[in-house]
C-alpha cells in the first residue's frame, strides 16, 4: 500500500519532545505559532478552558495550545464547631500542583487524518510529518472525527481543515519550528526523532533519580499510533491533559472487518430481496409477522429496561 | 543548530515522490493494526481503572477534556445517507424484479434508483467546506478511505444507473438488465459504506458499533428502497394483488424487523455507550424512528390483505423511520465525541 508522500533522500524524521516538567505556561509557543503561520486570534474570552487558559483546545487556528492542569488537594473536613472562614471563603480546596502542557499535533506514524483524507490533501512530508495542502483540501471534514487526539479541525470561515505543519516551510530552510524557537525553558525541544527519543529517555531517568517517580513518556513507543512524531513527558495520567491512554488510526484498526461485514450484508440483502419475490401468496406470511412483532416487543422491553436503569 | 536538510540559511531541495514510492514506517505497519482494538469479544463494559494502565501511572480519576472533536457535518449528510440507501435498495429491487421476470417493475425500479441517487452529489457538495473543489474527491483513488471509495462508488452507480435507464428508454432490454445487475453489486457498497464511514472514526459510539453499523445501514436502505419502489408501483396503477407489490411489502416488513433486531444486538454490545443513542437530540430522533416503525408495522400487520391505503401509509411510515434512524446515528456521534469520559474510557478499555 502506497500513500501520498513527499520524499527526499537524506531527510530524517523530525519531531517535538515536549517536557511538561519544565513548562511554565507562558504561551510564547502559542503566540510564536500564530505569528509565523499567520493564524487568526481565538477571540477575547477569558478562562475559556478553565484556569488562565483562554484558548480552550487545539483547532483550525490554534496549532499549539497550552493546557493548564490544576491538581487540587482534597479539602480537609473541618470541625463544625470551629469553622475556618478563610478556607470556606476560598472554596475549601487548595491548589497542590499546577501543571502546564503545550499540546500540538502528534504527527502520528499511523495517522488517522491521513488515512481518512479522500482528496490526498493530507500528505506525509519527507520529515515524516503530516501536513494539509491548503490548495487541495475541499473541506469534507472526514479527518476531524478520524483523529483520536482531536487535533485537526475545519475553520468555519475558511472551510478547509488545518493543523500544525511542524513548520514545514521553516524545516525546508533549515530552521527550527517557531514554537520550539520561542520556548524560553526548552520545554519544547525539536530535533531528529531518534535523537529526541534518546534525550527523552535520559530525562525520565534523571527525573526518577531526583524523586519524580511518576514521570513517564507519552507516545514514545510504537503502541501509540505506531509512535508519535511529537511525544510528551508527563507526570499525570494522560486523561488530565485530554489525551487518550491508547490511540491508533481508527481506519487501520477497523476498516477491513467493518467493510467486510457491510458489503457482506449488502450482498445478502440483494439475494434476500430476490428470494422474497419467489414467495407467492398473501401479503405477510405468519412467520414473518411473528418475527416482526417479536422484534418490536424485545426492542421496546430492552429500551424500557435501560431507561429505568438510567 | 544542525538543519534537517541542506545548509543553514540555504533552501533545501525536495521533489514529489515517484508513483508507487513507499514511505518508511507506514506501509509495513498497515497490516499490523490490532484489529480488535476497539472491541474485544465479550468486552462490552469499560475496563476498570485498576485493569487499565497503558504505560501511564494511576487510574482514570479525572478527565480534563476536550478529548476529541466531533464531526462538523450538518443536515445534508444524514439526508444523503437516506437517499443513498434508497438508491441502493431500489437497485436490489430492480435485480429481483428482473430475476422474477417482471420487466415493467424492473424498469420502474431502475428509474427510482436513478431518481434517488440524483440528489446525492448535490447534498454531498453542499456539505463541503469548499464546495467548488468537489472534483478533488476524484483526484485520487484511496481504497483505505471509505470517503474516497464512497465518492467513487457514487460516481459509478450514477453512471451505470443513468445508462440503465437510458437503455430502458431505447428499448435495449438486455443491456438494461446487465447494467441493473451491475448496479445491484455497486449498491451493496453504496448502501452500506455510510456505516463503514462512521464506524472507522475515533467516535466511541460509532467505532464500537463497527461490525453492525454497516448491516444496520443496509437494512435501513432496503426499507427505503422497497418502500419507494412499492409506492411507485402503486402510483403507476398496480393492483393490490400484484405479486411484485406484495413481495415489496414483505421486503419492507422483513427489513424493518432486521433493522430493529440488529439495533438491539448492537445496543446490548455497546453497554453504557448506548446512552449516546438514547438521550438528547439523537435519542429523540431514535424514538421517532421507533414510533414510525411500530406504527408502520401495526398498519401492515393489522390490515392483512385488505386496505390498500393503510399499506401505502405503512410504506411512508417506514421511509420516515429510516430518515429518523439516519439523523439519529449522525447526531449520536456528536454527543458521543463530546462525552470526554466515554472517549477516555474507550481508549483505556482498548489497552490490553
Amino acid at each position: 500500500m502506497t500513500e501520498v508522500a513527499v520524499q527526499q533522500a537524506g531527510a530524517s524524521r523530525m519531531g517535538f519532545f515536549t517536557d511538561t516538567t519544565t513548562c511554565i505556561g507562558c504561551k510564547a509557543c502559542e503566540v510564536a505559532c500564530k505569528q509565523w503561520n499567520d493564524l487568526p486570534a481565538d477571540g477575547g474570552e477569558l478562562r475559556k478552558g478553565g484556569s488562565y487558559d483562554h484558548t480552550g483546545s487545539l483547532g483550525a487556528s490554534t496549532w499549539r495550545h497550552v493546557r493548564f492542569v490544576e491538581v487540587e488537594a482534597a479539602p480537609v473536613p473541618h470541625d463544625p464547631e470551629e469553622v475556618d472562614l478563610l478556607a470556606v471563603a476560598s472554596g475549601g480546596a487548595t491548589l497542590e500542583r499546577w501543571v502546564f502542557m503545550s499540546d500540538v499535533c502528534k504527527h502520528c506514524t499511523n495517522a488517522g487524518c491521513l488515512d481518512a483524507c479522500p482528496t490526498g490533501a493530507l500528505v506525509r512530508t519527507e520529515f515524516e510529518t503530516i501536513i494539509v495542502q491548503p490548495d487541495v483540501c475541499n473541506g469534507c471534514g472526514y479527518c476531524i472525527p478520524a483523529c483520536p487526539f482531536g487535533v485537526i479541525d475545519r475553520a468555519p470561515d475558511d472551510g478547509r481543515a488545518a493543523k500544525c505543519t511542524l513548520c514545514y516551510d521553516r524545516l525546508e530552510d533549515g530552521l527550527e519550528p517557531a514554537c520550539a524557537k520561542a520556548c524560553p525553558t526548552d520545554s519544547i525541544q525539536f530535533g531528529e526523532h531518534e535523537e529526541l527519543l534518546d534525550r527523552a529517555h535520559r530525562r525520565v531517568a534523571t527525573l526518577h533519580e531526583r524523586g519524580v517517580p511518576n514521570a513517564y513518556l507519552y507516545g514514545a513507543s510504537e503502541d501509540m499510533a505506531g509512535g508519535l512524531g511529537a511525544f510528551f513527558l508527563l507526570t499525570e495520567p494522560p486523561e488530565r491533559f485530554g489525551l487518550p491512554a491508547r490511540a491508533d488510526s481508527p481506519i487501520q484498526q477497523n476498516v477491513v472487518p467493518a467493510t467486510l461485514a457491510a458489503v457482506g450484508a449488502g450482498l445478502a440483502a440483494a439475494v434476500g430481496v430476490a428470494a422474497s419475490f419467489r414467495v407467492r401468496g398473501e401479503n405477510t406470511p405468519a412467520p414473518l409477522a411473528a418475527v416482526a412483532v417479536a422484534a418490536v416487543a424485545t426492542d421496546w422491553a430492552a429500551r424500557a429496561r435501560r431507561r429505568r436503569r438510567r | 543548530m544542525k538543519p534537517a536538510l541542506g545548509t543553514p540559511g540555504g533552501p533545501a531541495r525536495w521533489r514529489r515522490a515517484r508513483e508507487g514510492a513507499r514511505v518508511a514506517l507506514h506501509g509495513d505497519n498497515f497490516a499490523d493494526g490490532a484489529w480488535s482494538f476497539l472491541f474485544k469479544e465479550g468486552d462490552t463494559n469499560y475496563a476498570t481503572a485498576e485493569a487499565a494502565g497503558a504505560g501511564a501511572p494511576g487510574g482514570l480519576d479525572v478527565v480534563q477534556g476536550p478529548m476529541m472533536k466531533a464531526a462538523v457535518w450538518t443536515w445534508e449528510v444524514p439526508l444523503y445517507f437516506w437517499f443513498g440507501g434508497m438508491a441502493a435498495g431500489s437497485s436490489f429491487v430492480a435485480l429481483a424484479c428482473d430475476v422474477a421476470g417482471d420487466r415493467r417493475a424492473a424498469r420502474l425500479s431502475r428509474a427510482v434508483a436513478l431518481g434517488a441517487v440524483l440528489p446525492c452529489p448535490v447534498l454531498l457538495i453542499m456539505d463541503l467546506g469548499r464546495p467548488l473543489r468537489f472534483l478533488n474527491m476524484l483526484r485520487i483513488f484511496k481504497p483505505r478511505s471509505p470517503m474516497s471509495m464512497g465518492a467513487w462508488c457514487l460516481v459509478a452507480f450514477s453512471a451505470a444507473g443513468t445508462a440503465a435507464v437510458g437503455a430502458d428508454l431505447l428499448g435495449r432490454d438486455r443491456a438494461a438488465r446487465r447494467l441493473g445487475a451491475a448496479n445491484a453489486v455497486l449498491g451493496s457498497y453504496l448502501g452500506s459504506y455510510a456505516g463503514v464511514l462512521l464506524a472507522v472514526t475515533a467516535v466511541p459510539v460509532w467505532a464500537r458499533s463497527h461490525l453492525l453499523l454497516g448491516p444496520i445501514f443496509v437494512a435501513t436502505g432496503v426499507v427505503t428502497g422497497a418502500a419507494a419502489c412499492r409506492l411507485a408501483l402503486v402510483a403507476t396503477g398496480r393492483e393490490p394483488a400484484d405479486p411484485a407489490r406484495r413481495a415489496l411489502g414483505r421486503v419492507e416488513t422483513a427489513a424493518i424487523a432486521a433493522e430493529l433486531i440488529l439495533s438491539q444486538v448492537n445496543e446490548a454490545r455497546l453497554g453504557p455507550l448506548a446512552s449516546a443513542l438514547e438521550t438528547g437530540p439523537a435519542g429523540r430522533w431514535m424514538s421517532a424512528a421507533r414510533w414510525f416503525a411500530r406504527g408502520g408495522l401495526a398498519l401492515r400487520l393489522g390490515r392483512g390483505t385488505a386496505g390498500s391505503r393503510a399499506h401505502n401509509l405503512a410504506s411512508s411510515a417506514f421511509m420516515a423511520a429510516a430518515l429518523c434512524f439516519r439523523y439519529g446515528w449522525v447526531r449520536a456521534g456528536r454527543a458521543s465525541a463530546a462525552d470526554d469520559e466515554a472517549v477516555a474510557q474507550t481508549a483505556r478499555a482498548s489497552a490490553h
